[in-house]
């Protein structure tokens, strides 16, 4: 191949002729997507090979956002992990801090107390929404709507207001740990979420307005990135990508934790298995999750948030000046950390993206021996090129959108 | 010939200079980043472009999809030795004058992540103007450290670089 | 139905079931589980017990698969232990096509060759990265810290190595 054989065009983006021939008698070009294309969603780069504006073959490359995360926690104290893991799906950083946090609680086999399990709840739909918020801002933004971002992270901002009053962060809260909660949700928490409960519905219906019935959406969505229910399930989808397809599948129904089996919501589902039904699965995901917010805030029980035990968790302020084991727990826990008892153990949570799943293992010393994050993005990107095969180069970029892939949580 | 050799022939003078005050005004006014996003911060960048933080009243609006068209690079997020060459290739392909502002712990130190993957700093590939402390920054850090920027642009003329 | 014989030793994990098969023939047991109706590779990784003394292991690398049923609501984990420079095993991509990417990366990250995988390529790191990351001798890099005791530990390998 000589070197006029391959041209860049600007945006990342290089175009090589293979020297095959197409079915409509050109040639297959090889494009080379991103890894920083403004519609990619991230650092994603695509290998695609085109006949004309067909999609023939495509592969992903990834990798351009590893972080080591995983090799970090190993080099981190039990509870000092905590703040890595916000920070793999730094969409739905709570959610994360979860499925490690019941991880090792199952380990050391801790129960939480029931208002700890409450505000998980609260704080796993609070990022829910804002996750799905964003997807839907952002493919928006990418299918012609611009206006939804603005729409979309107006709420958002409500949301991360909330996520800053109950932990005092944004977006990276550390809020759920090993053992219970950061703190106590203030009375301005929950006065904010009183009225974030009432006003999102009428949010809902006014995204839908703008995006369920538009004909530009519906045309760059429906029929594009079809994925059959039998397909999704082998290549092993989770989420909305799997809901999408018309597969009941959710792990708060199927295998409930944190006490999502005491709460009325229903698993959404659309049997369109395209890019339009993975859109309807989200809206009514996020009016399920309001529904689910209703019911903890209304039930929110009151007692203790965190675990009663000296080892695990330090002592609240005052004691330390009245008792000299506090003082003496307090230093150990913060020079040393707490053991975790040996073995491993999986947790999964569903995530706005599928199952983010927690596997860790633990030599019985004060550091894991190693934790692995199954991340929903990671196998949620596999089923990329048989979604995207003969479609033009433009529903691509839908396809990629409404897989709702973040890059942080494929490359970890 | 290009202005900066044009500036650099005739010297300082009143000509230069108060044409250097219109072209730092001019530039320090229309910085357009590159839409180059990375990580978690650059959700945060995204959200400063939105309605409730508005970066349209700093001239910052215009996210460019090419570097070409572009004078401002956001390294917004953790960079990994991954992507080093290439967002060093993307900084090559600014057209100059260019400044970088490394948005956030990860992309000026690495953050809390001191290991094999991650650039320890972005400064060690791309000289960087301004550094915005934060994980992330609050879409005010990124507003703030734009203004900073453009007090200095304002301040350099019509050669930026020297 | 899998064989017993396949069936080296089993457990409970924190409320997890697990079994262990060996390495040699994990695509077979892999594939009479896929028929029991584990139909589901929810992820696929590697654990390294380098210096591990929390008990006896049999080898350093231990390969776990974690399957679900999705009818059943049953998960199962499958262990296997595999040694050599570098360990070999078989791939089960053909069986979980979500196991294509777990063994790429496993590959990649603690260097487990998989053979007859269709595209056995480094997933995370760069082509021409050396070393395998997560290996328990691989130091975890960065800089150093100053006035930070733990660095020391980060850089070097355990004593047993």
């Amino acid at each position: 191949m000589t070197d006029t054989d391959t041209a860049e065009i600007g945006m990342g983006v290089t175009v090589t002729k293979t020297g095959e021939t197409g079915a409509f008698g050109g040639e297959l070009l090889t494009i080379n997507f991103g890894p920083h294309h403004p519609s990619t969603h991230g650092v994603l780069r695509l290998i695609v090979d085109l006949d004309g504006e067909q999609v023939k073959r495509l592969k992903p490359v990834i990798g351009y956002l590893h972080t080591g995360i995983e090799k970090q926690m190993e080099a981190l104290r039990w509870q000092q992990g905590v703040t890595v893991t916000d920070r793999h799906d730094y969409l739905s950083p709570p959610i994360n801090n979860l499925a490690y946090a019941l991880a090792v609680e199952k380990l050391m086999g801790v129960d939480v107390p029931p208002r700890a399990n409450a505000l998980r709840v609260i704080m796993s739909e609070l990022t829910r929404l804002s996750s799905h918020l964003v997807w839907m801002g952002t493919s928006g933004l990418e299918l012609g709507a611009m206006s939804m971002l603005m729409y979309c992270f107006r709420e958002r901002d409500t949301i991360l207001d909330m996520n800053e009053e109950i932990s005092g962060y944004r977006m990276h809260t550390s809020y759920i740990r090993p053992g219970g909660v950061m703190a106590d949700a203030t009375p301005r928490f929950l006065d904010l979420l009183e009225k974030f409960i009432v006003a999102m519905p009428g949010h809902v219906d006014e995204y839908e307005d703008l995006l369920t019935m538009n004909p530009i959406w519906r045309s760059r969505t429906i029929g594009i990135g079809r994925l059959s229910a039998e397909d999704a399930k082998v290549l092993g989808a989770s989420g909305p990508m799997l809901r999408g397809s018309g597969v009941a599948w959710d792990l708060r129904k199927q295998m409930p934790y944190s006490g999502y089996e005491g709460y009325e919501f229903e698993v959404a589902t659309s049997d369109m298995c395209d890019c339009y039904g993975r859109y309807l699965v989200r809206i009514k995901e996020m009016r399920e999750s309001v529904k689910i917010l209703r019911q903890a805030l209304d039930r929110l029980p009151d007692g203790p948030v965190n675990v009663d035990d000296r080892k695990m968790l330090p002592p609240p302020r005052e004691e330390l000046e009245t008792s000299m084991e506090a003082v003496i727990h307090h230093f150990k826990l913060f020079t040393e950390g707490y053991s975790v008892p040996p073995g491993d153990v999986y947790v999964a949570v569903e995530s706005g993206r599928g199952e983010n799943g927690c596997y860790v293992v633990s030599d019985g010393t004060h550091k894991p021996r190693r934790v692995k994050f199954r991340a929903a993005s990671f196998v949620n990107l596999q089923p990329l090129e048989r979604m995207a095969m003969n479609h033009m180069v433009a529903d691509m970029v839908a396809i990629i959108g409404t897989a709702d892939t973040v890059l942080g949580d494929v490359d970890r | 010939m290009g202005l900066e050799a044009l500036a650099e022939s005739m010297g300082q003078n009143i000509l230069t200079t108060s044409l250097g005050k219109l072209i730092g005004w001019g530039r320090g006014n229309s910085v357009w980043p590159a839409q180059f996003g990375l990580a978690c911060c650059a959700i945060e960048m995204i959200a400063t472009a939105t309605a409730g933080v508005d970066i349209a009243r700093f001239g910052s609006e215009a996210f460019r999809a090419s570097p070409r068209q572009s004078d401002l690079m956001i390294v917004s997020g953790r960079v990994s030795q991954k992507m080093a060459p290439i967002l060093r290739t993307i900084y090559d392909q600014m057209p100059e004058p260019k400044w970088v502002i490394s948005m956030g712990a990860c992309a000026s130190t690495g953050g809390v992540f001191n290991n094999y993957a991650l650039l320890q700093g972005v400064d060690k590939i791309v000289p960087v103007d301004v550094y915005i402390p934060g994980c992330p920054p609050r879409p005010e850090d990124l507003l703030n450290a734009l203004m900073i920027l453009q007090e200095r642009i304002k301040a350099q003329g019509i050669t930026p670089r020297q | 139905m899998i064989s017993e014989n396949l069936i080296v030793d089993r457990g409970v994990s924190a409320g997890d079931n697990w079994i262990t098969i060996a390495a040699e023939s994990a695509h077979e047991a892999l594939s009479s589980l896929k028929e029991e109706g584990y139909r589901l590779l929810v992820f696929l990784t590697c654990v390294d017990h380098l210096a591990d003394s929390s008990r006896e292991w049999p080898s350093r690398y231990e390969l776990v698969y974690q399957l679900r049923n999705m009818d059943s609501l049953e998960q199962l984990r499958v262990r296997a232990f595999v040694d050599g420079d570098p360990p070999h095993v078989d791939s089960v991509s053909d069986l979980f096509p979500p196991g294509n990417w777990d063994e790429r990366e496993t590959y990649d990250m603690f260097g487990i060759v998989f053979e007859n995988h269709p595209d056995l390529t480094r997933i995370l790191m760069p082509d021409d990265w050396v070393g395998h990351p997560l290996r328990r001798d691989y130091p975890v890099g960065g800089e150093v810290v100053e006035f930070s005791e733990e660095h020391e530990t980060w850089q070097t390998a355990p004593d047993k190595a």
